[in-house]
């Protein structure tokens, strides 16, 4: 099976409608950027993100009452009667979301009043009740807390299977008559089950911002050396500009799918940039090759347009698997890595598109500026000095 | 077979047997490659030392042992004050020089610069004093974290320091962070201190019931009422005394006892120096309130009936569970200053659970994909493309294993997008193989030439890759260092696995004494 029969593209010939096309949407993001701002998540913007899992629909209206500040939105699917509340950063640092969470518990479930809450708490408490309550009658002994928490765990573990208990029934089956009495009796179904819960006080977000943003300009400058130092300066430069393309279309999809930007997506984005230039060099590689093998002189364009040409099937075929990858991540991966799949979808197509069109125009924009620059530059070697009034034009060195 | 292709054979199965071995699940080690936090539910948590806390405290200490030399050493004492969290001004008494004072601070206080300010001295901790000062306290701090930890059952728990005063604590399979927080904060300094007076319902009204000779010398400390299920049912507030002749460091070992009517209490027991200070303070304070304070907090103020030596019951109405934990911290030692949480992760175990089935079943699908996207390109050099691939994938999950690195769900991202690299490495090669085929070459010339003219490229883009990936690992924190990880280990492979096996592979089927005229590509 093949792609493309001896393709013959011209490339260069589209490159300023693409470099419009690219400026255009880099525009727009930059328009949604200045009018709405970027949905910074907490990892640096701080503040507190809660996940909860309700028995039943999530009392939102009482959630929005409770917590003023916070957004609450629906988490995953409408079946999952889950939400996810966050909460904006606040002054001081501490355990912000662990601090809410008990107040919601206490709030929502007004029946706890001294009973076990079998949706909230974990298997160690269950394990303590337990083994006080002794309905085995296992005595007070190493053995008899082991028998007791692993019952505890069963339970636990039950309840991570089912994600939420919404009968204590479920929870109590399988266990000893006496066991599921001390659970009937001193346990209880509450509303909710804790899915998720993170904090990110003002010094970390701060850290975690810093951290970030060098791991992204360092590692794009070191490719770019490495990029200048193994081919030439102009490829060098042409493969920088276009990292810094490709993470301002990522960041203007990212912008308009209003995604939140968070470490994860930082991944991501690094993630296509490492893709892209990988096309890049590919690209760059076959230029070297054939300006060794070809002997009749041909400008950077030609070479760029053949060179792409040449590797145009493998450009496709590449990008088309690893897009493949993504759809079944993006399908199925789950609410967790949608951000993370999002970006790298639309960096596959975004990094594909650089690498043919935006790459190629830079490189001979940079090339034809050279060019132009080079006689005029050439010109403006004559240096008037005090001593000598007029030198001899000097070559430039090449 | 000759030599050549049976050398690498050889090596690529050895390769194969060990990292196999490392991702089989056995009896010892039912897990082999670990899961991160996202995906096992568990507690990251990275606390800040309160370091500060403890100079203060030695800026207290060191101005009550001036004040305790100058009385030995019959010199009128000097009234001390603290300035700061480093720092505390000596006052002398009218008519006073301070050259005996500083003879004082140079024997005793030699981790104090003295600097002398008209009548008065002020003390400063040394840079080097106090450095040392914040490091001990982080790294007592972080054992007495690890004794908790351990006490608490959680296995393979992690704790590091991280910078001048932080300790990063990641406890995978917690399923119950709220009470595992509460244990790694409760600083469990406890104090057994004098009562001075009367509780009262209000602070104030408990300070005006003292005898105003003992104001200066008296703390006013809360004490919460409780039911019998352990609930506050309000808070009375009681003077003690400032003085604490004995403390936490006294006690030898904790737990919990039956008490008279089969409520929980919490038995104690002093070590050989603990037991006389406590004997003599109880000794000399028959008929009086012993407060025993936790925390800044009374848990309860008894009566004390005779002369205690050695053991001791702390009665309060605690739950089994809370005289459960506060034995524990007691045993595991106090914290030498307070926590502050700077950054919580906690991933219940549920959605851990939802995460790696829905992770596990996008790589799947997502594998499979691909797999039948390369076979219905290359056919049979879309086997020998799959085969790299699945060894790829064995290779990257044996090193993840050896490495004990955790497999995070950025990290399994970052597998799929090393596969596509590596997808990536076969069809660079496969296309340059068809276009020497197109150029006319033979079967075997046009294997030879594409593997060779494919090599330069396939270097150069794993090439930017790692240097990249190394950045990350440096620099990014959490998910990117993950990802990073998975990045770092995949590319290496992918470049032995294109080279290496791939090419073994054709050499196999195609070889160069058949001199094959057809090649399924």
């Amino acid at each position: 099976m093949r792609i493309f029969d001896n393709p013959n593209y011209d490339f260069i010939k589209y490159r300023w409608h693409a470099t419009i096309f690219s400026l255009i949407l880099i525009g727009i993001g930059l328009a949604v950027f200045l009018t709405r701002g970027v949905n910074l998540g907490i990892d640096f913007a701080g503040g507190a993100n809660i996940v909860l899992k309700f028995r039943q629909d999530p009392p939102i209206a009482e959630l929005r009452s409770k917590l003023p500040a916070a957004t609450i939105q629906q988490y995953g699917a409408a079946k999952d009667n889950s939400v996810l509340i966050r909460l904006p950063q606040q002054k001081g640092e501490g355990d912000y979301a662990g601090a809410v969470v008990e107040q919601l518990h206490k709030d929502l479930n007004p029946e706890a009043a001294g009973k076990h809450d079998l949706n909230y708490l974990g298997s160690d408490r269950l394990a303590a009740l337990l083994t006080q309550a002794d309905p085995d009658n296992r005595g007070s002994n190493p053995a008899a807390l082991e028998h007791y928490r692993a019952t505890a765990k069963r339970i636990i573990d039950r309840r991570s299977e089912l994600g939420i208990f919404t009968a204590i029934a479920q929870a109590t089956q399988g266990l000893s008559s006496g066991a599921a009495r001390v659970v009937n009796e001193r346990a209880f179904i509450g509303d909710f089950n804790l899915l998720n819960q993170e904090t990110v006080g003002p010094q970390v977000g701060g850290q975690l911002q810093k951290r970030a943003f060098w791991a992204i300009i360092l590692s794009s400058l070191a490719m770019g050396i490495y990029i200048w130092l193994r081919f030439d300066f102009v490829f060098g430069v042409a493969a920088m500009i276009c990292i810094v393309h490709d993470v301002l279309i990522a960041m203007t999809f990212l912008l308009l799918l209003n995604l939140e930007f968070s470490l994860n997506v930082v991944a991501a984005i690094l993630t296509i940039v490492g893709y892209s230039v990988n096309d890049t060099v590919v690209t760059y590689d076959r230029v070297r090759e054939n300006r060794r093998k070809i002997k009749k002189p041909m400008s950077l364009a030609e070479h760029l347009n053949l060179a792409m040409n040449q590797t145009l099937s493998r450009t496709i075929l590449t990008a088309g698997t690893v897009f493949l990858v993504l759809l079944a991540m993006l399908a199925f991966g789950g609410e967790v890595i949608r951000g993370f799949s999002w970006i790298l979808t639309i960096g596959v197509v975004s990094g594909t598109y650089s690498t043919l069109l935006i790459v190629p125009a830079v490189a001979v924009a940079w090339d034809n500026w050279q060019q132009r620059r080079r006689p005029a530059a050439a010109a403006s070697r004559v240096e008037p000095t005090r001593e000598v009034p007029s030198t001899p034009v000097r070559k430039r060195a090449s | 077979m000759n030599r050549n292709i049976l050398w690498k054979v050889v090596v690529i199965l050895a390769v194969l047997a060990v990292f196999t071995v490392a991702i089989i699940p056995t009896q010892n080690n039912p897990e082999p490659i670990k899961r991160g936090l996202d995906l096992k539910g568990g507690t990251q948590l990275v606390m800040k030392v309160n370091v500060n806390e403890a100079s203060r405290l030695e800026v207290d200490q060191a101005a009550n042992s001036l004040r305790t030399q100058a009385q030995a050493q019959n010199i009128p004492v000097p009234a001390t004050r603290r300035i700061s969290d480093m720092a505390f001004v000596a006052t002398m008494p009218a008519g006073v020089g301070t050259g005996q004072y500083e003879r004082i601070a140079r024997d005793f206080l030699p981790s104090f610069d003295v600097a002398k300010a008209g009548n008065d001295l002020r003390f400063t901790i040394k840079s080097a004093a106090l450095q040392t000062l914040h490091r001990d306290t982080v790294e007592q701090a972080k054992e007495a974290i690890d004794r908790r930890v351990n006490a608490l059952g959680v296995t393979e728990p992690i704790i590091v320091t991280e910078g001048e005063d932080r300790i990063n604590i990641q406890l995978p399979g917690v399923d119950d962070p709220a009470r595992v927080k509460d244990i790694i904060k409760t600083t469990a300094q406890l104090q057994f201190r004098m009562v001075e007076g009367a509780a009262a319902p209000t602070a104030e009204a408990a300070y005006a019931a003292v005898p105003a000779a003992m104001r200066e010398q008296v703390d006013i400390l809360p004490m919460n009422d409780e039911d019998d299920m352990g609930r506050v049912t309000g808070t009375q507030f009681i003077p003690v005394n400032k003085n604490v002749p004995v403390s936490g460091r006294d006690l030898k070992n904790a737990r919990v006892q039956k008490g008279r009517v089969g409520e929980p209490v919490i038995g104690f027991s002093f070590t050989p120096d603990g037991s006389p200070k406590f004997g003599e303070l109880t000794g000399a304070n028959i008929n009086r309130q012993l407060a025993i304070v936790l925390d800044n907090k009374v848990v309860s103020a008894p009566n004390i009936n005779s002369r205690i030596d050695g053991e001791g019951v702390i009665e309060g109405s605690f739950t089994q569970q809370q005289a459960a934990d506060l034995s524990l911290v007691l045993r595991s030692g106090s914290l030498p200053a307070s926590l502050t949480t700077l950054e919580e992760r906690t991933v219940g175990p549920s959605l851990g659970r939802d995460s790696i089935r829905q992770g596990f079943m996008a790589s799947a699908i997502g594998f499979a994909l691909l797999v039948l996207a390369i076979i219905a390109y290359y056919r049979g050099a879309g086997v020998n493309a799959v085969l790299a691939l699945l060894l790829n994938l064995i290779i990257l999950l044996g090193m993840m294993a050896y490495f004990k690195a955790a497999l995070t769900l950025p990290g399994i991202a970052g597998i799929v997008l090393t596969l596509g690299m590596a997808v990536d490495s076969n069809v660079l090669v496969f296309e340059r193989i068809r276009e020497e085929m197109r150029e006319g070459k033979t079967v075997r010339a046009s294997i030879d030439q594409g593997f060779s003219r494919a090599f330069a490229t396939i270097i150069d883009t794993h090439l930017t890759t790692i240097i990249s990936a190394l950045f990350l690992f440096q620099f990014g924190t959490g998910p990117i260092k993950g990802f990073a990880v998975t990045l770092l280990i995949g590319l290496s492979a992918s470049v032995f696995t294109a080279f290496f096996v791939s090419r073994m592979i054709f050499d196999i089927v195609y070889k160069p004494t058949d001199r094959p005229k057809e090649l399924s590509i």
